[in-house]
């Protein structure tokens, strides 16, 4: 069930979203609740994904909180430009094999 | 056989280079239990060639899929369950190898002083053991950097790596 809450605005921003409502003949309401998610879900996944970079977060829990698989991970990566997490200290330090 | 603890991150990456099975040929490789649900699903098995390829050694008994049971005490980083397992195994087990792609599961590693090796260095490593050619290690540093999303730093090092493994040894490896 939606509830209600408030926000201020920018007056600019208002007036040109009701413009926008009004030329496509759209639900004013209906189109800023879609608008906040889609926002949000973009910011979500963004700041999680700068969490991961700095290595605060793991990339498991990052496809917990976004449910993603590991695989939608590493194209969310690509689709960003970014790289894994691992240092080039990481790589020196790795251990050698001996079977 | 030594034991290597592979998570999630470094069971796709190997899949990926086609390097998992002679992993397997190499290590008595476990996987836990979370890991396993992670990458092996029946969902994903649908979805990705990966996942049907880690599914089936699973199946066939090349890798063993076990849990560690409660860590005891806390760790010192927060990790997702599979990366945690992963982590509590190789401790558990002793004598183990971790192998992981992520940085937070590494910091965790360290702090418990658990061996670990990423999936670029497997490569190399596979070369210097005689275990796959130049050229397979070669294309799969690269698939590593493009798919895998390893940063151009690690990658221009572990081609350099190995570079000098190829030109300190005699030239007998497998072609293919």
């Amino acid at each position: 069930m939606a509830k209600p809450t408030t926000i201020r605005i920018p007056e600019d921003l208002l007036n040109e979203i009701d413009q926008f409502v009004k030329e496509l003949k759209l639900d004013r309401s209906a189109y800023l609740r879609e608008v906040l998610r889609k926002g949000f879900s973009a910011d979500k996944q963004d700041r999680l994904l700068m969490k991961y970079v700095r290595g605060e977060l793991s990339q498991m829990e990052v496809c917990q909180e976004l449910k993603w698989s590991p695989w939608d991970f590493l194209a969310q990566l690509k689709a960003r430009n970014l790289s894994l997490n691992v240092s080039l200290e990481d790589w020196i330090d790795s251990a050698e094999l001996n079977p | 056989m030594r034991r290597m603890i592979v998570d999630s991150s470094s069971l796709i990456l190997l899949a990926k280079c086609s390097l998992l099975e002679i992993v397997c040929g190499l290590f008595n490789v476990f996987v836990p239990t979370a890991a396993a649900a992670e990458v092996a699903s029946e969902d994903l098995v649908k979805k990705y060639p990966d996942a049907a390829l880690i599914s089936g050694l699973i199946s066939k008994g090349t890798i063993t899929v076990q849990s560690p049971g409660s860590a005891g005490f806390p760790l010192p980083i927060s990790l997702h369950q599979g990366e945690e397992e992963a982590l509590l195994l190789a401790m558990k087990l002793g004598k183990s190898l971790l192998a992981t792609d992520d940085g937070k599961a590494i910091k965790a590693a360290r702090f418990l002083k658990v061996p670990f090796i990423i999936t670029p260095k497997i490569v190399v490593e596979l070369f210097r053991l005689q275990k796959i050619s130049f050229k397979k290690a070669r294309s799969s540093l690269e698939k590593l950097g493009k798919i895998g999303r390893y940063s151009p730093e690690i990658i221009a090092d572990a081609l350099v790596s190995l570079m000098e493994e190829k030109y300190g040894k005699t030239n007998n490896h497998k072609d293919t």
